[in-house]
């Protein structure tokens, strides 16, 4: 296997030369040790080709990098291996080699990519949560790309459910991006698993997530677009899963908000629309699990006068000045009721005296 | 005679010493010889009180002339000795009997015409005069309003040497501007054109003010460009009690050594506003100088401190506040000692939301969550937790600005921020405070009992707003000053409520 990890480690070979060359040869070990000339007689290697293999031969620890790889329970699938999973095989090109932190996909499992804008607004990070939530307590594998906005919501939303989430980096498994999502990225590896096709200690350079992206409808079944701008990386991932004959949904937002332009997009071309994610399960044919109890509506509980001021929120913030105009409550008496809608979990303050619904 | 002393005054940052004016004019080479631990500008005055001496048409004879400032330890600045030790000559020649000059206080610049000019500094020397027992002030004549401020004093005031002389020789009288009290004092403060009523809407930061002032807590205002926070801050000093006397003397005084005071109407009887552009140095904001002079944080001492665009400052010297901001009044050390000037001042602040200004508008704001994060961590956390309330000031609507509803005015909020005062200082009497912004731990446990539901309350926000040990008792104390304008003994639960409305912006959530 070392051998083998060293073939993959070829950066500068590109992956299906690389494949070519073991398939010929039928070991990682055999390329290794095959003579300079025969190399050259190679007509699809090109110079430069042949010289990254010398180089990496001449240059490279091997075995301390196994060792290393090992020492950081880094797994490394090649192509070929039992444990690749099988959804990838059908991208193209497929990635030589995963390096996994945690868990693979399970092949038997329903799996959702939900993917969207990094900046978002508080509504398509509260959607986000609420499905990725909703589908993993359903026992749906949610695959994301951890990042900033939607993804990182969506598998924040995953764990709270208690399902299985895995997020596919644009850098090496080892590396955390964005880096304030430490607290997600360890989380992930012990509810699911960080995979990259980078190698170890790769930094994240801009023109790996495209590459990410096809990796993330890969493994999944269907994708979700929660938020996109008319020209955003989602709507590359959106491309990729059609082109792989994924199905793909977009949610819907406010026609006026530039935040969903991409997403009505997507529903323009034929894209399923998300209404609820009920009735997205509904649609992906699989069954709810013992239904979770359905709280009474929300505005049974509250008291009167907190009711006048929940109904004027929504998932887009308001500010307090607003508030004040609508529900025509002085400025001390509107505060006290949005303290106790917050206290009671039904409204998030997202900037300063900026109220969301959240429930 | 050939000798006679006069006495005048020297200011060491706000502090007043008197300064005995000697001269002794005898036989000997005709040299003019000062001494005394004098700067360079009291060196100048040597010449510059010869000329006015002869321009006043008095011969100055050909003989050996020194004059000494004692006590000599004291570094002498400033013009203000012109005067005195022209006096002291022109005594120790006999011009006019030295015994005129006992218990007389002299300041003065001198032109070379012989006309004396105004200087700063009168208030707190007239004060420092009165105190070691003088009883006559001769003050140049612009500045004999604000020397009146002092009551039980014979204020002269001069416009011309000649004339200083003529009356010291009896030659003509001089009418005296006894000191009185100023009948303006502790009455409604002049009228300076800003009032709550001019702003429409807005009725969330007016009651944040309210309650920021009555309890006097420091403020911070977020809102985007043109929301109006700066005209919201300029008029906090309006909502602010009237200063008592002792309070407008204490102002006045600091005012008067930067020679800032109006020369017709001399006491402060409004409290100061004082904006400070985000370009300021550490010195200009807490006073400095190899002899220190008060800044601008002394200049708001009874008023407001109003910091615009608070992320612009840079970090050091927005960190100079910390101490000042505690203690109520700032130290500055120098080689020659140590300099304590006042700074009890309400800190108001205002900043964008995100370097765009229009976060958490995501139509409009182009800003990246990183750029905002970036732009609150300009701020440092202790920096922070000195202010109580965080207050949202929206972007004004056209139905806000259409309407012309009548506003409250700045005197009626005023009116029921006094009375919360009142309470607050009969509460803690004796104890060395007297707002609920001063309030430490222990007087928290003391005044700021909570009910057992008001309890419960506070668990569950503690909890689930992720509060901590310093958020909860920002909270208490504002509680304590809402409870106070609402006239009730005990913290309610609608209290806590507001007030946990007003706590600071949590860095960690904000422009996730």
């Amino acid at each position: 296997m070392m051998y083998e990890y060293w073939l993959a480690s070829i950066t500068a070979v590109s992956d299906l030369k690389k494949r070519w060359l073991r398939e010929e040869y039928g070991t990682g070990k055999a390329v290794y040790y095959i003579e300079e000339i025969q190399l050259r007689g190679l007509e699809y290697l090109e110079d430069k080709d042949v010289m990254a293999v010398l180089r990496a031969r001449k240059e490279k620890n091997i075995e301390k990098e196994w060792e290393e790889l090992e020492k950081r329970n880094i797994r490394f699938v090649p192509y070929f291996s039992e444990q690749y999973p099988r959804r990838l095989l059908q991208t193209d090109p497929a990635p030589y080699a995963l390096y996994v932190k945690g868990r693979l996909p399970r092949e038997d499992c329903y799996s959702a990519a939900i993917v969207g804008a990094r900046r978002c607004t508080p509504y398509g990070e509260e959607m986000a949560l609420r499905y990725g939530e909703y589908l993993a307590s359903n026992g749906v594998q949610i695959i994301s790309g951890m990042a900033r906005g939607i993804d990182g919501a969506g598998q924040r939303g995953a764990l709270n459910g208690g399902g299985a989430t895995y997020g596919v980096l644009g850098c090496g498994v080892d590396v955390c991006y964005p880096r304030e999502h430490i607290g997600l990225y360890m989380d992930i590896q012990e509810k699911g698993g960080v995979v990259s096709e980078q190698v170890m200690g790769c930094p994240p350079l801009p023109m790996y997530f495209p590459l990410r992206n096809r990796i993330i409808s890969g493994l999944s079944d269907v994708v979700l677009v929660m938020e996109a701008r008319e020209r955003s990386g989602s709507l590359i991932t959106a491309d990729l899963a059609l082109e792989q004959g994924k199905d793909v949904y977009a949610l819907p937002g406010l026609v006026t908000s530039q935040q969903s332009q991409g997403c009505h997009r997507l529903i323009r071309q034929g894209a399923g629309i998300l209404i609820s994610p009920e009735d997205l399960l509904l649609e992906l044919g699989i069954s709810e699990k013992e239904s979770i109890q359905k709280s009474d509506k929300i505005e049974k509980t509250l008291e009167n006068d907190e009711n006048v001021v929940y109904s004027c929120l929504g998932f887009f913030p308001k500010g307090i000045g607003q508030l004040i105009d609508e529900t025509g409550l002085g400025a001390s008496a509107l505060l006290q009721r949005l303290t106790a809608l917050e206290l009671k979990g039904c409204i998030r303050e997202v900037s300063k005296n900026y109220y969301i619904k959240v429930r | 005679m050939s000798f006679s002393t006069v006495l005048s005054a020297a200011i060491q940052g706000l502090h007043v010493e008197l300064v005995h004016v000697e001269a002794d004019v005898s036989n000997g080479l005709p040299v003019f010889h000062m001494v005394g631990y004098l700067s360079s500008e009291v060196k100048e005055a040597s010449e510059r009180v010869r000329t006015a001496i002869r321009n006043s048409g008095i011969k100055l004879p050909a003989k050996k002339t020194v004059v000494n400032l004692a006590p000599a330890t004291v570094r002498k600045r400033g013009a203000s000795f012109d005067l005195p030790i022209a006096l002291a000559v022109l005594a120790s020649m006999g011009s006019f009997p030295g015994e005129q000059l006992e218990d007389t206080l002299v300041l003065g610049e001198l032109g070379l015409d012989g006309s004396v000019k105004e200087v700063a500094g009168v208030l707190p020397v007239v004060m420092q005069a009165k105190e070691e027992g003088c009883r006559r002030c001769i003050l140049p004549a612009q500045n004999v309003r604000e020397g009146a401020l002092v009551g039980g004093m014979e204020i002269l005031g001069v416009e011309h040497l000649t004339q200083a002389c003529q009356y010291l020789n009896g030659e003509c009288r001089i009418e005296a501007v006894s000191g009185r009290m100023p009948d303006e004092a502790g009455k409604e403060p002049a009228e300076c054109g800003l009032d709550y009523a001019d702003i429409q809407g807005q009725e969330a930061v007016k009651r944040a003010t309210e309650v920021a002032v009555a309890g006097g807590h420091n403020l911070l205002l977020v809102g985007p460009p043109g929301s109006g926070k700066t005209m919201m801050a300029k008029r906090v000093p309006t909502i602010l009690p009237p200063p008592v006397l002792k309070e407008s003397m204490e102002i006045t005084k600091i005012y008067s050594v930067l020679g800032m005071v109006d020369k017709e109407h001399p006491l402060m009887t409004g409290r100061p506003f004082r904006s400070v552009h985000h370009t300021v140095t550490k010195a200009a904001l807490i006073g400095g100088g190899s002899v220190p002079v008060p800044g601008e944080i002394s200049l708001a001492h009874g008023g407001v401190l109003f910091l615009d665009e608070l992320a612009e400052f840079c970090k050091p010297v927005l960190e100079v506040l910390r101490q000042p901001l505690e203690e109520r009044q700032i130290r500055i050390t120098r080689s020659r000692g140590n300099y304590v000037f006042p700074a009890d001042f309400i800190l108001v602040c205002a900043m964008n939301p995100c370097p765009c200004g229009n976060y958490p508008d995501f139509n409009r704001c182009t800003c990246t969550p990183p750029q905002i994060q970036q732009y609150l961590g300009k701020i440092s956390q202790p920096f922070l937790d000195r202010i109580d309330i965080c207050a949202e000031a929206p972007q004004i609507r056209y139905e806000a600005l259409a309407q012309e509803k009548k506003q409250e005015s700045s005197a009626s909020i005023r009116a029921r921020v006094c009375r919360a005062r009142l309470v607050q200082q009969e509460r803690y009497e004796g104890r060395g405070i007297w707002t609920n912004s001063m309030l430490g731990v222990n007087e928290l446990r003391e005044f700021c009992r909570l009910d057992e539901a008001e309890e419960r309350l506070m668990r569950k926000a503690f909890s689930s707003l992720g509060l901590t040990a310093r958020t909860y008792h920002k909270i208490l104390k504002v509680a304590r000053t809402i409870a106070d304008l609402d006239g009730s003994d005990g913290i309610r639960e609608s209290h806590l409520k507001e007030a946990v409305g007003y706590r600071m912006i949590d860095k960690k959530y904000w422009g996730r």
